[in-house]
């Protein structure tokens, strides 16, 4: 039982090595090439492209991984604690916020979803005329 | 004292209770409008302003919280991989519809906010709306968008799409589950994912999949026309 305890701790230890070893490989590219992606986003394609090599995904990753995720609005919570804090913006900018966050939201979700459901009728299509 | 309370050791438990009140407060009413997002950041807010802890002080001592959003995004490489499999399967529209998304959800944004004569702070900040909070917040920083606009935009943008979009796209006669899910996932991202996946695993399965590529293509093509 231990030992098995000990083996998880030790997967879950390498998943997380893995996820902090990709941010500062990307982090470290990123700065050295002074591409415009953010590292951490480089590193996230890095962790794909190694993920589709191998073919699988390790266990310990994953489960490190869906816990991190899972706690994502709680790492994110500093910076939308910022919101009550903003002072500078006038009204026409919170007009121009509120229009452009639902109307926009709503008007590019609709136009999305037309696209792609005429898109995958015609790919139906095509695949039964095959 | 007030060392105390502009330190971690009060400002770490803080953020940690306030998410799990709202979390609670979100499982409790069962609607997106209260992502716990939502109630934790007023709460915190709340707390802030009674204790006079100035955000700055607040905003440092949450260091460690900051520094785990950069594996965050790593992280999400393991759904994408996942989910990777249902390209092969559903393969050019899927790829085509992502280009168009991850095009017109920032521009839509940003031309409405133009015609309504929003400032040009404003405009960086809307430009990520429609990405998953902590690639938003990593672009913000490459393209110097305030940091605090843009996660409140982002979140904002996903309550609408995950609220509105699922009853709009019903309405419009739209019910192959993958579109839906693929629309919510470009659109509004983790909040509309996760209303996704409330309406089957298929719909959550294609959410997840264009949450992550949107995220990721947004992260590599806007620096290039926006990077001072």
């Amino acid at each position: 039982m231990d030992s098995f305890r000990l083996r998880d701790v030790a997967h879950w230890l390498a998943g997380a090595a893995i996820l902090l070893g990709c941010e500062r490989l990307g982090r470290t590219i990123s700065e050295a090439l002074a591409l415009p992606v953010p590292g951490s986003v480089l590193g996230m394609l890095l962790l794909l492209l190694a993920l589709m090599v191998y073919g699988r995904v390790p266990r310990g990753l994953a489960q490190v991984s869906e816990q991190l995720l899972r706690l994502l609005a709680l790492l994110f919570l500093p910076a939308a604690v910022g919101v009550f804090y903003l002072r500078d913006l006038s009204a026409q900018d919170w007009l121009g916020l509120l229009a452009a966050t639902v109307v926009g939201t709503l008007v590019s979700l609709t136009l999305c979803a037309l696209l792609l459901a005429r898109l995958l009728k015609r790919a139906d299509r095509e695949g039964v005329d095959d | 004292m007030t060392e105390l309370l502009h330190s971690p050791l009060f400002a770490l438990p803080l953020n940690l209770c306030a998410f799990l009140l709202g979390v609670a407060i979100y499982r409790r009413s069962g609607t997106a409008l209260l992502h716990p997002i939502v109630g934790a950041s007023a709460l915190v807010a709340a707390v802030l302003w009674l204790l006079q802890i100035p955000y700055a002080d607040y905003q440092q001592a949450s260091g460690l919280l900051y520094a785990l959003l950069g594996p965050a995004v790593v992280a999400l490489a393991v759904p994408l991989k996942q989910n990777l499999a249902i390209i092969r399967r559903a393969g050019w529209p899927l790829a085509v519809t992502l280009a168009v998304g991850a095009l017109l959800a920032p521009v839509v944004a940003v031309v409405v906010a133009l015609l309504l004569g929003a400032a040009k702070p404003v405009l960086l900040a809307l430009s990520g709306k429609s990405i998953t909070t902590p690639i938003a917040l990593a672009l913000a920083e490459k393209i110097h968008a305030a940091q605090s606009l843009t996660a409140g935009i982002v979140v904002f943008t996903g309550v609408v799409g995950a609220v509105a979009g699922p009853p709009l796209l019903q309405r419009l006669n739209i019910r192959d589950h993958r579109v839906l899910g693929f629309a919510l996932g470009i659109n509004a991202h983790a909040v509309g994912t996760a209303r996704a996946l409330e309406i089957s695993a298929l719909c959550g399965a294609f959410a997840a999949l264009a949450m992550g590529l949107c995220g990721a293509l947004t992260a590599i093509v806007l620096p290039l026309f926006l990077a001072p």
